[in-house]
């Protein structure tokens, strides 16, 4: 029996595998929602740190690795830049806001940011003056755009917008990335109670060799809490725990997967267990008619990823612009190889029946 | 019913994969109902839990208590509208403190005590009478938050002690460990967080607003907007729905439940679908020597439920252990919504097996005369 035969089955016969496919086709729609949001969530959440380009975050112990709780003052930062192995110290601060922008009735959601070493796709902030800044690109859906003056909290502090960057966004809020004097000039006008000095900010970012974060944390007696990018990363609130929680009904749904394909191709290798007793005497080998059942698992996953796909961003288009979902095209490939291999370990529950069929019994019942 | 029992037991593959599939399903859409309705209560349960009738924002807080500052004049202009009872700041912000021995983050809330803005949930102790006490989240209690537990505040300004005189249900904020307080405690924590000098004014996060006896809520939230620039008055039930999360919150949850609403009937009707095509040679002799057709019926529709219940019971297990890993967010095992989600797709899961039972009741016992094979 050569692999046309499944496949010509597919194409002369394709209702009967239609209810399969249209399970499928909303499983895989499901997971690339679910991994949607997760991305969305993640990525909105900590594209101003992962753009960081730097080894090391330094916060202020009391923070629990809380930009906003943290403060830096100038003698710790004196300490920081003085162990071995740090090349370059840069300030770093957050805070978040509304601004009004021009022509828009709703004020945009925005994270103003100061900083001193530049993040990667960020320019030099010495290219910047005070009261300017580059934004990040999802602000666009807000109505933000280059030359554009937003009136900043409470106070309406003016930030003039002068460039795009991409994937920078902050706690789910568009960034802007100003020096610190604008930052500082936000933070106090907008945050009299949380108001910081002209030599204090909220972490420090560094750049270095060696083992930075024990040796800093040393030299500063205790007095600072030193994290890795990708640490600093897990650190922002609900991040480590979305992260779980998403995977865990991922994983979950991807062996639902696996049992509804493997209850489907088992029931359909019952159904033709007399034509496989058949198949055999005239010489096909289980391996060939079990090749032939994991390559239509292959095909109705396909097609079913194919139609899922298509849903999923038709849902993505029509859903509210305040839900995070962000479909990546990693998220695709992810979703695709883990239904493919689901696909096939649910298959090749119908492997023994397949083995078991004889031919001599069979031949002679119908198929 | 002894058909379908015997056919279950004699095919405990199929069945077995079937019902586990289910299980799985229905446990996926207990957990996130779970989720969703723990991931609300932990988010603004504090907001929802408090007693002032109206809660009014700075209007670039896009509904966000944690950006929203009310300036002096804004407080001022809002108290003399009509309808406003009493209009008193109701602080909210996230700290460092150090509970039972560990350091954590909690959010405090400040109100003028005896004000609006009060917790309604009481469940042991009192409220707080004098600054330095506070009512905390009962589902922190064992970490440090119970009656008697003091509770310090760190920051760089130094440090400030809590005393717990009351805890109260669904009172968190954040998904964190959440307590109310006087605004003037409330103050001074802030100062210490921010390492600000003793004296420093704090402003209010909102104005919580209590109404005149017999004005409206939502009346009086109208005469606020009109009567005051630069603010977003609210009142709490439209402040816990417009709260930044919770309705991307519901509408995500939504769309991914939705689905596998979908899912568990399609898997199940699929199923019995291929299962009636199969046996529908047998079927047809049944017919042939005098079932009849409501005996075959009925035992299929036996078999929807008895797969329907033993995947419920699977997923109740799945979910029992679950919602332990997810202690967090004070999500507690009920029964209710497991029998209601059950039921729910128990009848969705006999709607789409109605089309098998179409096929069942279209069977012609003279096929198994015919030997012309038999057409489903």
């Amino acid at each position: 029996m050569s692999l046309k035969l499944p496949l010509r089955e597919l194409r002369r016969r394709p209702t009967r595998f239609l209810v399969a496919t249209v399970v499928l086709a909303f499983l895989s729609t499901l997971l690339l929602f679910l991994g949607g949001l997760l991305d969305g969530l993640y990525l909105g959440s900590t594209g101003a740190i992962r753009a960081q380009d730097a080894d090391v975050i330094v916060y202020s112990s009391t923070a629990r690795d809380s930009f906003l709780r943290s403060r830096i003052t100038a003698d710790v930062r004196s300490e920081v830049d003085a162990v071995d192995g740090v090349d370059a110290v840069g300030g770093l601060g957050f805070v978040l806001l509304g601004a009004d922008v021009p022509g828009e009735a709703d004020p945009a959601d925005v994270a103003i940011a100061g900083y001193e070493l530049a993040p990667k796709g960020v320019p030099e902030v010495s290219s910047l003056y005070d009261g300017q800044g580059v934004a990040d690109r999802r602000l666009e859906d807000q109505g933000v755009g280059v030359g554009d003056t937003l009136l900043i909290g409470p106070a309406k502090t003016e930030v003039t917008v002068v460039g795009w960057v991409e994937d920078t966004a902050y706690l789910q809020q568009g960034t802007i990335w100003v020096n610190l004097a604008t930052w500082r000039q936000v933070q106090n006008a907008n945050r009299p109670d949380a108001a910081v000095a002209d030599d204090v900010v909220q972490a420090l970012v560094v750049r270095g060799s060696g083992d930075l974060a024990a040796a800093i944390d040393t030299a500063t007696g205790g007095a600072t809490s030193t994290l890795t990018v990708e640490e600093a990363v897990l650190a922002l609130p609900g991040v480590e725990q979305q992260n779980s929680t998403f995977n865990q009904i991922i994983y979950s749904t991807l062996v639902v997967v696996l049992a509804v394909v493997g209850l489907f191709f088992s029931l359909l290798t019952l159904e033709r267990l007399g034509l496989y007793g058949v198949l055999k005497a005239v010489g096909a080998s289980s391996g060939r008619l079990f090749a032939g059942v994991v390559l239509q698992a292959v095909v109705v996953t396909i097609v079913a990823f194919v139609a899922g796909s298509a849903l999923a961003m038709a849902a993505a288009a029509a859903l509210p612009s305040g839900v995070p979902l962000q479909l990546e095209p990693s998220r695709f490939v992810f979703t695709f190889t883990a239904l493919l291999v689901a696909s096939v370990l649910g298959s090749a529950i119908s492997l023994r029946k397949v083995l078991h069929v004889d031919p001599a019994a069979a031949i002679g019942t119908s198929s | 019913m002894f058909l379908a029992w015997h056919e279950m037991r004699r095919s405990k593959l199929r069945f077995g994969l079937l019902t586990g599939a289910v299980g799985l399903l229905v446990f996926l859409i207990l957990f996130q109902q779970a989720l969703l309705g723990g991931l609300i209560t932990q988010f603004i349960g504090a907001v929802r839990n408090q007693s002032a009738d109206v809660l009014v924002f700075n209007d670039q807080a896009r509904k966000n208590i944690e950006g929203s500052i009310i300036l002096p004049e804004q407080a001022a202009a809002v108290a003399a509208v009509e309808g406003v009872a009493v209009a008193s700041p109701l602080g909210e912000s996230t700290f460092t403190v150090q509970a039972d021995g560990s350091e954590t983050d909690a959010v405090v809330f400040g109100y003028v005590l005896g004000g609006p803005g009060a917790p309604t949930t009481l469940s042991a102790g009192r409220l707080p009478t004098a600054d330095g006490e506070a009512v905390a989240s009962e589902k922190d209690e064992a970490d440090g938050f119970g009656i008697g537990d003091t509770v310090t505040v760190l920051g760089p300004g130094g440090t400030l002690d809590l005393t717990v005189v009351g805890v109260a249900r669904d009172l968190n904020y954040s998904v964190s460990p959440t307590m109310f307080t006087s605004f003037d405690t409330f103050a001074a924590a802030k100062r210490v967080r921010n390492g600000l000098a003793e004296g420093t004014a704090v402003l209010p996060s909102v104005l919580a607003v209590q109404v005149a006896d017999g004005a409206d809520a939502e009346a009086v939230v109208e005469r606020i907007a009109a009567a005051v620039g630069g603010v977003e008055p609210l009142t709490r039930q439209q402040a816990v729905d417009g709260s930044p999360g919770v309705s991307s919150v519901r509408t995500s949850f939504g769309v991914i439940l939705g689905l596998f609403y979908l899912v568990v009937p399609l898997v199940t009707g699929l199923f019995f679908l291929i299962v009636t095509f199969q046996k529908a040679s047998a079927l047809t002799l049944l017919r042939a020597i005098g079932a009849r057709a409501r005996t075959l019926v009925v035992a299929l529709l036996v078999q929807v439920v008895l797969v329907m219940a033993l995947g419920s019971l699977v997923a109740f297990g799945l979910y029992a252990g679950a919602l332990q890993g997810v202690k967090n967010l004070g999500v507690r095992v009920e029964v209710m919504p497991v029998v209601v989600t059950s039921l729910v797709v128990l009848a969705l899961a006999l709607v789409t097996s109605l089309v098998a039972v179409r096929r069942v009741l279209r069977i012609d016992p003279l096929d198994a005369t015919t030997g012309a094979g038999v057409h489903l």
